[in-house]
């Protein structure tokens, strides 16, 4: 029968983890015992058996599927963690709707400024500026195109 | 500038950098490419194929939050395979299925049967396919423990030493060295057994 420590002696040799002087004394121990050097060569081929033949598994899901369950949990982390940079759309809005607003109040001071601003109603197709009452000192633009009303109160007349 | 890279024929470098950008189309192809070896080693350990799924899919996740961590030290193939092993045994742990053997249970799979019974020379190469012999394998990893599966599959198909694993699974080198040994003769003897049921 053999001793329990000499049996994993005789493994931990095989795979290569003892020192090289204790190796040398368990090689030796096999050269002499045939059962130890009968119980060395099943660990020996149990270990090549293995090599290369690993069981392999598919996942039984479809491609998207799977991916669609990681990509529900990445969602959050993603936009926390990996967040990219602002949307285009953002930025547009970001520059665009003060840039607008600035032209539309300036165009709506020139016109108001201008010769015989206040003699014509209409201007142009879908752009209409309205004085209801001078001297109420209140000026109305609307633009259809742009879909914005802009209400132009002078304080400085009263 | 703005570039965009053939995601299916980028190498796992590429699709790794541009992941580690945030690039989730390049992490998709990954996911895709090596999934089917993180669920196997997955299944392998737990044997059930609803935790082995939904393990490897974690592991998925935490690779995504990790993978600015990756240097390139090993391959990607063996660094996300390490995550999935490592949510295996947590996941074992917390269904306290990993559990370390007292000096008992030591000492009765190295007395047991498996010591007792004779050496048994295992050569399943011959007349067998390949597919043939790994299903043969994967039977007998299913009759063992999960402690001694697990300590085989770390070994053999991890390649991790005899300290490593028993970091991993929070035992001591002596009980690795036993569960390897134990798994191993119930291997052999296992499948030893498949070949005498076939030759009946």
């Amino acid at each position: 029968m053999i001793h329990p420590e000499t049996a994993l002696k005789v493994q931990a040799c095989l795979d290569g983890e003892l020192p090289p002087a204790e190796a040398r004394r368990v090689a030796g121990w096999l050269d002499q015992d045939p059962e130890l050097r009968l119980l060395g060569e099943e660990l020996r081929g149990t270990k090549a058996l293995l090599v290369g033949n690993e069981p392999e598994f598919s996942v039984p899901e479809s491609r998207e599927f799977y991916w669609s369950k990681i990509a529900r949990e990445l969602q959050p982390t993603s936009s926390l963690e990996m967040a990219p940079g602002p949307s285009r759309l953002g930025w547009w809005l970001r520059v665009a709707v003060p840039l607008g607003s600035t032209l539309v109040l300036a165009a709506v001071l020139l016109l108001r400024s201008g010769p015989g601003a206040f003699g014509s109603r209409y201007l142009a197709t879908g752009h209409e500026i309205e004085t209801p009452l001078e001297e109420m000192a209140s000026i109305t633009f609307r633009s259809e195109s742009a879909r914005m009303t802009v209400v132009w109160v002078d304080t400085s007349m009263n | 500038m703005s570039h965009r890279i053939d995601y299916a024929k980028a190498a796992d470098d590429a699709l790794v950098r541009e992941s580690q950008s945030g690039d989730m189309e390049a992490f998709e192809e990954l996911v895709a490419r090596h999934r089917d070896k993180i669920y196997g080693r997955a299944y392998t350990i737990l044997r059930n194929e609803d935790d082995a799924l939904d393990v490897s899919q974690e592991a998925w996740v935490k690779i995504w939050q990790r993978l600015a961590q990756f240097k390139g030290d090993s391959s990607f193939a063996t660094w996300i395979t390490r995550i999935a092993i490592n949510l295996c045994l947590d996941h074992l742990r917390k269904q306290k299925r990993l559990q370390a053997e007292s000096i008992e249970q030591m000492e009765d799979g190295l007395g047991g049967v498996e010591r007792q019974l004779p050496t048994v020379m295992v050569n399943p190469t011959e007349r067998l396919e390949r597919r043939e012999l790994r299903q043969r394998i994967d039977q007998a990893l299913a009759q063992m423990t999960v402690e001694h599966r697990t300590a085989l599959v770390l070994h053999e198909f991890e390649d991790l030493e005899y300290k490593e694993i028993a970091q991993r699974m929070g035992c001591s080198l002596g009980t690795v060295m036993s569960r390897l040994f134990y798994a191993r003769r119930k291997l052999a003897v296992l499948l030893a057994g498949l070949k005498r049921e076939e030759a009946r």
